[in-house]
């Protein structure tokens, strides 16, 4: 409940300021963006599995979002920017789908 | 607890074990030490609390980057891309009246002439001279365009800098030949060059008497039958070979045997004014040096 909130409280933060993203980090917004998911769900997960853990949680956010950042802008530097970030989205979105998939057999027992 | 298969390779691990191992650790290590003293889940559960925001807010950012502000961007650009094709059509508009007026008032002003008896082919050939006139002949068509840009063999994107642009310094060195071998009268991309027209560049685009033109250029230069070949051998020719085979600049020299070259604009002078003694036929208003306040019947 608690954590709903709280998403709930960024989106309608986020729907009032509007931010304008600097050209510079434009690139690294959705993979900042699938990064965060992949935390989301991991931790979802470990709350159903009941092995939550907070510093878990937010070490694995911020180094999520950070990594993928550093990855990309590395792929920039080197002239791979757009395989690297498919590289990361399919890592990330494999690690989404196993957690998701985790998840669903604690829920529906399927 | 989840039941951990022997780690074989990462990938495959990743693909049986997508949570992260260090949840598994940590209430292993719970167990052990038994639950935090409340201070430490209260500042825990205000991370959490922090992280979920944010990740809110990221979620909203990026749906508008994306949703939102990519339709906005082409709608600006669209809107521009009109606004400059309208003005575009409205110069032309303009343009075409003006050839007609001119074309007009050169008829009444020949009508005129004739009627008082004065020599009219003398302001023709004053016009032919000067450039505001009409005029056809044989000559040579200097085309020049700009390279492809060099794109990246991996990624397909454009990478540093097009060499082969055509710049207003090639643009002036083209006509300055031409004008070297014996043309008599030039115009690029359908602009007449007159005595006081300007080759120049604002940001990237080239205007010549301030119409901007874009590539490919079309240089058109009435002259000798041999125009073309005296642009060849001379070292602009050789220049602008070197240029194509380098950096792949569009380069064409082609011979036509009638072209014809509309008026270049009418100049508006507004300080220099007929020495008297050189032009017979302007009346005499004053003595030389001394200044006249306006230039009376033009120049």
């Amino acid at each position: 409940m608690f954590a709903v909130l709280a998403l709930l409280v960024g989106v309608v933060l986020g729907a009032i300021f509007e931010p304008s993203v600097p050209l510079v980090l434009q690139p690294y917004l959705p993979i900042a963006v699938v990064a965060a998911l992949d935390a989301v769900f991991g931790g979802i997960r470990a709350k159903l599995d009941g092995i939550f853990d907070d510093k878990q949680f937010v070490v694995s956010f911020v180094s999520n979002v950070l990594v993928a950042g550093l990855i990309v802008f590395l792929g920039d530097k080197l002239g791979v920017g757009t395989q690297l970030s498919t590289g990361v989205v399919v890592v990330l979105g494999v690690r989404i789908f196993g957690n998701v998939a985790g998840i669903r057999r604690r829920l529906f027992r399927a | 607890m989840i039941e951990r298969p022997p780690a074989s390779d990462f990938l495959t691990e990743m693909f049986r074990n997508s949570l992260d191992a260090g949840y598994a650790e940590a209430a292993r290590r719970r167990a052990q030490r038994g639950p935090d003293p409340w201070r430490r889940r209260l500042t825990g559960q205000l991370a959490r609390g922090l992280v979920l925001v944010a990740t809110g807010f990221l979620l909203v950012v990026a749906y508008h980057q994306t949703v939102a502000g990519r339709p906005e961007v082409s709608r600006v650009r669209a809107g521009l891309v009109t606004d400059v094709r309208d003005r575009q059509h409205e110069t032309d508009l303009l343009q075409q009246q003006a050839d007609r007026l001119r074309d007009e008032v050169s008829k009444e002003r020949d009508a005129a002439l004739a009627a008082a008896g004065t020599d009219a082919g003398a302001i023709d050939r004053l016009e032919l001279a000067t450039g505001t006139g009409k005029v056809r002949g044989p000559g040579t068509v200097v085309r020049l365009g700009d390279a492809a840009p060099p794109v990246d063999p991996v990624t397909g994107k454009p990478t540093g800098k097009n060499l082969g642009v055509v710049l207003d310094r090639d643009l002036q060195r083209v006509t300055n030949e031409l004008w070297r071998d014996g043309a008599e009268a030039i115009s690029i991309n359908g602009e007449r060059l007159s005595a006081i027209s300007t080759i120049r560049t604002a940001g990237s685009t080239i205007l010549v008497d301030f119409r901007p033109i874009s590539s490919p250029y079309l240089v058109t230069a009435i002259g000798p039958e041999d125009l073309d070949q005296r642009f060849n051998d001379s070292r602009t020719g050789q220049l602008f070979r070197a240029l194509a085979s380098q950096y792949g600049m569009q380069v064409a020299v082609d011979r036509k045997g009638e072209l014809t070259l509309a008026a270049a604009p009418d100049p508006q002078l507004h300080y220099a004014r007929p020495v008297p003694s050189q032009s017979p036929s302007t009346p005499p208003s004053g003595s030389p040096g001394t200044p006249v306040p306006s230039s009376p019947g033009g120049h």
